[in-house]
């Protein structure tokens, strides 16, 4: 099957839709500057902010004043909707569309707004769109008729993670097309998150630059709609261009740092020209994650390095453009990536003036050239690394019937069971309670299966590490956003836990987690089967979690829920029992 | 000197959560990286975030922390030599 992108949707600090951010693209115009909107107390870091209030976004994007919806909501219902103008549908027409959004931050910045008033058992309304997957929903419904959502929650790599999962879909013939990619707003709780880990700039960033000092974080949005080449043909769409190939691994390395080699990204750029049939050679314009912290520019250069040898092609970075737009950019950068391939240019990688050993050298002003094949990089904590190639010729990509897969093994392991026999002090040292059962419980279902090394790792929860996160907004809160430790946030994403148990086991496979809601198993278990359907794994380990935290059950009775300790590991594989 | 540096272990047992540790067990000039504790990248960010909150001792850059953290007694000597609480 050959996957044609017959529409793209942005929006981000250098435009509300795709024709303004082509132009800020050819101009190399950055939209990064002053906190205008966030309201945080650090003034003193630049953002990539979407000059748009939450009431225009509103506005815009066609809901109502009254209505309660995140912020990550309103960037996503915008570029969702461009793109499918673009690819000439208007939401009816459409059967058997699935919608693949990825997000992290979710509905973050009304818990912030309203954490007061949850306490006193107000503004309850805004409760449940917390939940990454609720913030997808609430995207979805201004789109009507959807057949499959899901919300895969890996931090920085969301949204390429969110496009892998629907190309799959339509690979195996479950959905007709798909809408995918990723939304995220700004938040002070991740503001001041990576200003925990001091790899905030406080001036423009200058990826792949000997004197970077970090990122700059932005918002937005940005989605890719995608259908198999001869329904778009069928249809008399217009053909943007082609998914290529793709792949997702893990780093398997540090929380929040990258390996000095680049190990996972190299296994992540090599496994999307594998399934592509292209060499590196092949490759025009590399859009690299480029964030400009020190650690991630070294590490991917080193991965660039050893993937393309002395023939290095064009690599820039458009984050000098829009900031870091975390789970949003892998949608964001593959629309990007699309208008390049349309108009055929590679954007500029701003603000670079000087090189240092082991640093790629990057394109610095605009070039303009025909692209045929372009490799689109995003990474996030954990070493979650996945590549995308973008082509502009149909690639031909395997098609398989879905097949039944099998349960192998279930582990639980419930509150009262002393888990230390399967976790060190050492290890566990940053983990929550909950965290260490659920670490003991994939430990276990490793060894009684005898699958020491699983082909993928993907989590499902509703809430994801809700602990670490409460005790990180309630830090915010009570010191004013002062003196904050890194530890609580860099364990609360979603993604922390598959993560944690790649590094403690050395996985290099496939890494995700899907927060949606009471379907979080569901879009876990499509995910795996599909893969396994197409060959792309063999055997999975898919863990159930969920934790109970009093902060966050103080405000969910007041919309008559709670949450719950779930640690269960399940081992499938692809073979008959 | 030595009460500091008895005071440091007890923060870093605490700040780095090493429940399984006492004062007792670390030693003041063993490395703190690499062999030693074997502490990573987020626990120099602690021990950063340590002294300001401890001692009013700010660090603009995460790199000079590697020379500060070489062991409890140069992290001793550095709050020493520069505290402001």
């Amino acid at each position: 099957m050959r996957i044609a992108i017959t529409g793209i949707g942005a929006i981000s600090a250098i435009g509300r839709n795709c024709a303004e951010t082509l132009q800020s693209l050819l101009d190399e115009r950055s939209g990064i500057g002053a906190m205008r909107l966030l309201g945080s107390v650090h003034t003193d870091l630049p953002v990539g902010e979407v000059p748009l209030t939450d009431a225009e976004l509103k506005h815009i994007a066609g809901v109502a004043d009254s209505e309660p919806m995140p912020r990550t909501s309103l960037l996503g219902i915008i570029a969702a909707r461009e793109a499918l103008e673009q690819a000439g549908l208007n939401e009816k027409m459409v059967n058997g569309l699935a919608f693949i959004s990825g997000t992290t931050v979710g509905g973050m910045d009304l818990t912030e707004q309203h954490w007061q008033d949850y306490a006193l058992g107000k503004a309850s309304e805004n409760i449940r769109l917390h939940e990454a997957g609720e913030s997808t929903n609430a995207i979805a419904r201004q789109l009507s008729t959807l057949n499959f959502i899901a919300t895969p929650s890996t931090a920085c790599s969301s949204a390429l993670n969110a496009i892998m999962l629907g190309a799959n879909l339509l690979r195996t013939g479950q959905v007709k097309a798909a809408l995918v990619g990723g939304a995220e707003s700004l938040s002070k709780f991740h503001l001041n998150g990576f200003n925990t880990l001091m790899i905030l700039d406080h001036a423009p960033c200058r990826p792949f630059d000997a004197d970077r000092l970090g990122l700059n974080l932005g918002e937005g949005a940005g989605y890719l709609f995608i259908e198999p080449e001869e329904d778009a043909i069928a249809r008399g769409a217009t053909i943007l261009g082609y998914i290529g190939g793709y792949a997702n691994t893990c780093d398997a390395y540090h929380q929040t740092a990258s390996s000095d080699n680049g190990e996972g990204a190299l296994l992540a750029m090599s496994g999307a020209l594998r399934m592509a049939g292209l060499q590196p050679s092949d490759i025009d314009y590399v859009n690299a994650h480029g964030t400009a912290t020190p650690n991630n520019d070294l590490s991917e250069s080193a991965a660039l390095r050893r993937l393309f040898g002395s023939n290095l092609p064009a690599i820039s970075s458009t984050k000098a453009f829009t900031g870091h737009t975390t789970s949003a950019s892998g949608g964001l950068e593959a629309a990007i990536c699309v208008l390049a391939m349309q108009r055929g240019f590679i954007p500029a990688n701003l603000n670079w003036s000087t090189t240092a050993e082991g640093l790629i050298t990057p394109v610095t002003h605009t070039l303009h050239q025909p692209l045929k094949h372009i490799l689109c990089n995003a990474f996030g904590f954990g070493g979650n690394e996945s590549s995308l190639i973008i082509s502009n010729e149909g690639i031909d990509l395997s098609e398989a019937p879905l097949i039944d897969i099998s349960k192998y093994r279930t582990v639980e392991i419930s509150q009262d069971i002393d888990v230390s026999a399967y976790v060190s002090p050492a290890e566990s040292r940053r983990m929550t309670p909950q965290t260490r059962r659920i670490v003991a419980a994939a430990r276990r279902a490793m060894a009684e299966s005898g699958i020491a090394t699983p082909d993928a790792i993907v989590c499902a929860t509703q809430w994801g590490c809700m602990l670490q996160s409460m005790r990180f907004l309630q830090d915010i809160i009570d010191s004013g956003e002062q003196q904050l430790k890194p530890t609580p946030f860099m364990q609360s994403t979603h993604n922390t836990v598959a993560s944690t148990i790649a590094i403690l086991t050395a996985n290099h496979g496939y890494n995700t987690t899907y927060s949606q809601g009471k379907q979080s198993l569901d879009c876990a278990l499509a995910d795996i089967r599909t893969q396994m359907s197409l060959g792309l794994i063999q055997t999975a380990m898919v863990i159930e979690f969920d934790e109970q935290v009093d902060a966050w059950d103080a405000v969910l009775q007041h919309i008559g829920d709670s949450t719950q300790n779930i640690a269960r590991v399940t081992i499938y594989t692809n073979r008959k029992q | 000197m030595e009460q500091l540096i008895e005071q440091l272990k007890s923060q870093i047992i605490e700040a780095l959560n090493f429940e399984d540790l006492t004062p007792a067990d670390i030693e003041t000039d063993a490395p703190l990286f690499g062999e030693g504790l074997g502490l990573d990248s987020i626990d120099a960010l602690e021990l950063i975030m340590l002294m300001d909150r401890e001692y009013g001792i700010k660090l603009a850059d995460p790199k000079e922390g590697k020379v500060i953290f070489r062991s409890v007694r140069t992290m001793a000597e550095f709050i020493q030599a520069n505290r402001k609480k």
